[in-house]
């Protein structure tokens, strides 16, 4: 039977394989992509939730739905940006000829 | 008697000197003029009305007092700014409006090219108003206010021309010195207060102190009264303040600021006579100080410096008269010296008029018949009345504190020490010895030297009459001597006039009603130790000061016939001797070397170590030091890496998670 906690150690898994990704990896693109992994790794966890509440919410009560709308409010988000970062991953590349990150670093004293 | 207008006589002048300090710039000069010198003459004219009134009037009711408004409230302390105009303070007031009326007008002669004016009237007005609160004050405090408000004028007509630097100098020098004296003079308020908790004179008057307090606070003031009235060991600011236009130096240096010491001792007369001790440093104060400017005023050059030294010495007979107990004569010779102190530098004024600005009395000679005839005469005249050759105010004036000074019986009763002070084995019979000693030979002592000092007066001054004013012109060519304009020339002959007039207040004829010593009937306590003696005959007194003050003119005459060669013949005889006093006997370099020098090198010690190192060093650029060494040690740590931050984060978040979750 599969219960909340496979849902939670896969969704900590991947959240967790987002991360390294995200402080690891060179390319900026794979950057992103490993930002969309953490989210969606979120989105998961709020569906388990969802799905397994801690306390029982009638239907009509306020509540009911709120992890399904988070998810809706994170799919948008990570849509918008997915197109933010890849506009600014293009512009950088203009500019710099490289999406290499570790030469991103004019931000310093 | 209440009366409600008194304030109007030191409003006036300080009205004058807000309008001309203030607006004065954009004033015409006629109107600066008009304002500066009708507020002073009205103030003399309240003053007059005023003393005719308290004239009339007899004994304790002799008196006009004013409170203006409660000027501060704390506690039992109750501070009024009180007026009291009685037949002394009422009689000054006349002296400083009335001299400084004629000072005033014979400054717009004096300043006529001078492009500030404006400033110069206003500080003048300033000053009189200030001297009138001095004056009419009924309590400490009130005086207090004055006496520092004159010391402020004073340091600001003395450095009149700031762009100079030596004459910059000499206004700040006035400034210290004086502020030296008023801190003793503050001390002696608070000791006055804290034994009494009063200030005012009238409650004074009738308080109880003991010998120690009254002696303590009597003395303190005295300190007060060696920096304001030029005594030692603090009179080495006046001859300096002779860098301030001449009328300033008539006006404050000789005629009024400077005799408010002794002012202040005669007003506090009740209290200095229950402190007999501090009478006899008064008068041997007095009397030093009395002969030695005397005698550096012998060797000075610049005619307004042996004017400078001569008041000095003429300040100190004022002290030797309110110290034997002789306080009318005392104020009597204030008075005096008021009118033919300030002829004598509005002459020297009128000589440099005329001869561009000229003070070095080698350069002159010969004036009288040169074109300076009324000037010459009327410095004549006030010579005569400060040197006694022809019995006229100064010589009825100094004579009477000179008599008082050999009658006094004051000090019969003090000795010089009191056997209880001590218990040092080595020096008790020394000094047990002293304690037997009486000190009835002070006054004795106090009349030789001030008789000696009367002969080297005459003698310096009539020096400094026949280098000025008699034998051949030695200035240059180019110069033309000149007589100065009638706005300057009419002060001197009314106060020549007044220099002899001034003989009938000081008659030593004691039936006379109008004398100074009767018409202050009252006003003064009397000092311990019972009625004066007789111990010279008055007609051998008068004859022997009379021998004295011929002998120094015939002196000055013989040294002095062909001129400058007089100089040079002392200089030959006693060449130290003269070196010393022409160099005021290096009190100043003695004060430079033991005052001035360690007390810039300690502060130069403190600028470099304290200031400048410790706080300057360690405090302000350490500490900001600190922190930028902080930050560019921490600034290594953003990079610009973004993902290191992310990585950071990270193990924050999980350290976080660590302590709160697993462990917590």
């Amino acid at each position: 039977m599969v219960g909340p906690l496979h849902y939670l150690f896969l969704a900590a898994a991947l959240f967790a394989l987002g991360a390294l990704g995200v402080v690891v990896r060179r390319n900026a693109l794979i950057v992103l992509m490993s930002i969309e992994l953490m989210l969606n790794a979120v989105n998961l966890t709020f569906l388990t939730f969802s799905r397994f509440p801690l306390v029982r919410v009638a239907p009509t009560q306020t509540g009911f739905l709120s992890g399904h709308t988070a998810v809706f409010f994170v799919i948008a988000v990570a849509a918008a940006e997915a197109a933010v970062g890849l506009a600014i991953v293009i512009a950088v590349f203009r500019s710099r000829t490289t999406v290499n990150v570790d030469e991103f670093d004019s931000l310093k004293f | 008697m209440e009366v409600s207008w008194l304030y109007l006589i030191f409003l006036l002048p300080l009205l004058g000197a807000a309008v001309n300090g203030l607006l004065g710039r954009w004033l015409p000069k006629a109107t600066l003029y008009a304002i500066a010198l009708l507020v002073v003459l009205l103030s003399f004219c309240i003053g007059l009305f005023a003393w005719l009134q308290i004239a009339r009037l007899e004994g304790e009711a002799a008196q006009l007092h004013q409170t203006v408004f409660t000027w501060f409230s704390v506690g039992s302390l109750k501070v009024d700014l009180g007026l009291a105009f009685d037949r002394l303070s009422g009689t000054l007031v006349l002296v400083v409006t009335g001299v400084g009326f004629l000072i005033h007008l014979y400054s717009v002669g004096y300043m006529e090219e001078d492009p500030a004016q404006w400033r110069y009237f206003a500080y003048l007005n300033l000053f009189v108003s200030m001297m009138l609160i001095l004056v009419l004050a009924d309590n400490l405090v009130a005086m207090f206010v004055g006496w520092e408000g004159v010391g402020l004028c004073s340091y600001l007509l003395i450095g009149f021309w700031y762009d100079d630097e030596t004459k910059a100098y000499a206004g700040r020098k006035a400034f210290v010195v004086n502020r030296i004296g008023d801190f003793g003079f503050l001390i002696g308020i608070f000791v006055v207060y804290l034994y009494t908790g009063q200030v005012s004179f009238h409650a004074l008057r009738l308080a109880p102190l003991s010998l120690g307090v009254a002696s303590a606070a009597a003395a303190l003031l005295f300190v007060g009264a060696t920096g304001k009235s030029a005594q030692l060991p603090l009179y080495v600011w006046l001859p300096d303040a002779m860098a301030g236009p001449t009328p300033v130096s008539a006006l404050i240096h000789a005629a009024t600021m400077v005799t408010a010491g002794v002012y202040m001792v005669a007003r506090l007369s009740f209290l200095y006579v229950q402190a007999p001790g501090v009478m006899a440093v008064v008068a041997i104060i007095g009397i030093l100080t009395a002969l030695i400017a005397a005698l550096i005023g012998t060797s000075q050059m610049d005619i307004k410096k042996v004017l400078a030294y001569s008041t000095v010495s003429q300040l100190g007979y004022m002290f030797i008269g309110v110290g034997v107990g002789a306080f009318a004569a005392g104020t009597a010779h204030l008075i005096t010296h008021a009118f033919f102190k300030a002829c004598l530098f509005l002459c020297s004024g009128a000589v440099m008029h005329g001869l561009h600005g000229e003070q070095n009395m080698a350069k002159m000679g010969g004036l009288r018949r040169a074109g300076l005839k009324q000037t010459a005469t009327t410095f004549f005249v006030a010579t005569v009345a400060i040197t006694g050759v022809f019995p006229i105010s100064g010589f009825f004036s100094k004579d009477e504190i000179l008599a008082r000074a050999l009658n006094t019986r004051a000090f019969d009763f003090l000795t010089a020490w009191n056997p209880e002070w001590t218990n040092v084995p080595v020096l008790r019979p020394l000094l047990v010895g002293l304690s037997q000693t009486r000190l009835t030979f002070l006054g004795s002592t106090v009349y030789v030297v001030g008789t000696l000092t009367a002969l080297i007066t005459s003698f310096y001054m009539w020096r400094c009459y026949r280098l000025t004013f008699e034998g051949e012109y030695r200035g240059p060519h180019e110069v033309h001597p000149h007589e100065s304009p009638w706005v300057m020339t009419v002060p001197l002959w009314i106060l020549a006039g007044l220099s002899i007039l001034a003989a009938l207040i000081v008659l030593p004829w004691h039936g006379l009603s109008f004398t100074w010593e009767h018409f202050t009937e009252g006003v003064f306590a009397r000092p311990r130790g019972g009625a004066p003696a007789e111990r010279l005959p008055q007609w051998l007194a008068f004859g022997i000061a009379l021998a004295v003050a011929w002998t120094g003119y015939l002196v000055a005459r013989w040294l002095y016939a062909p001129g400058l060669q007089g100089d040079e013949k002392l200089s030959s005889a006693l060449p130290r001797l003269r070196r010393t006093l022409a160099n005021a006997l290096y009190v100043d370099a003695f004060y430079d070397w033991a005052v001035s020098k360690p007390l810039f090198a300690t502060a130069r010690g403190l600028w470099r170590v304290v200031d400048a190192t410790l706080i300057d060093g360690l405090l302000i650029n350490g500490s900001a030091q600190a922190v930028a060494a902080a930050g560019s040690a921490l600034r290594r740590f953003q990079n610009g890496d973004v993902q290191r931050y992310a990585a950071v984060t990270a193990v924050g978040v999980l350290i976080l998670v660590y302590v709160f979750l697993v462990r917590g």
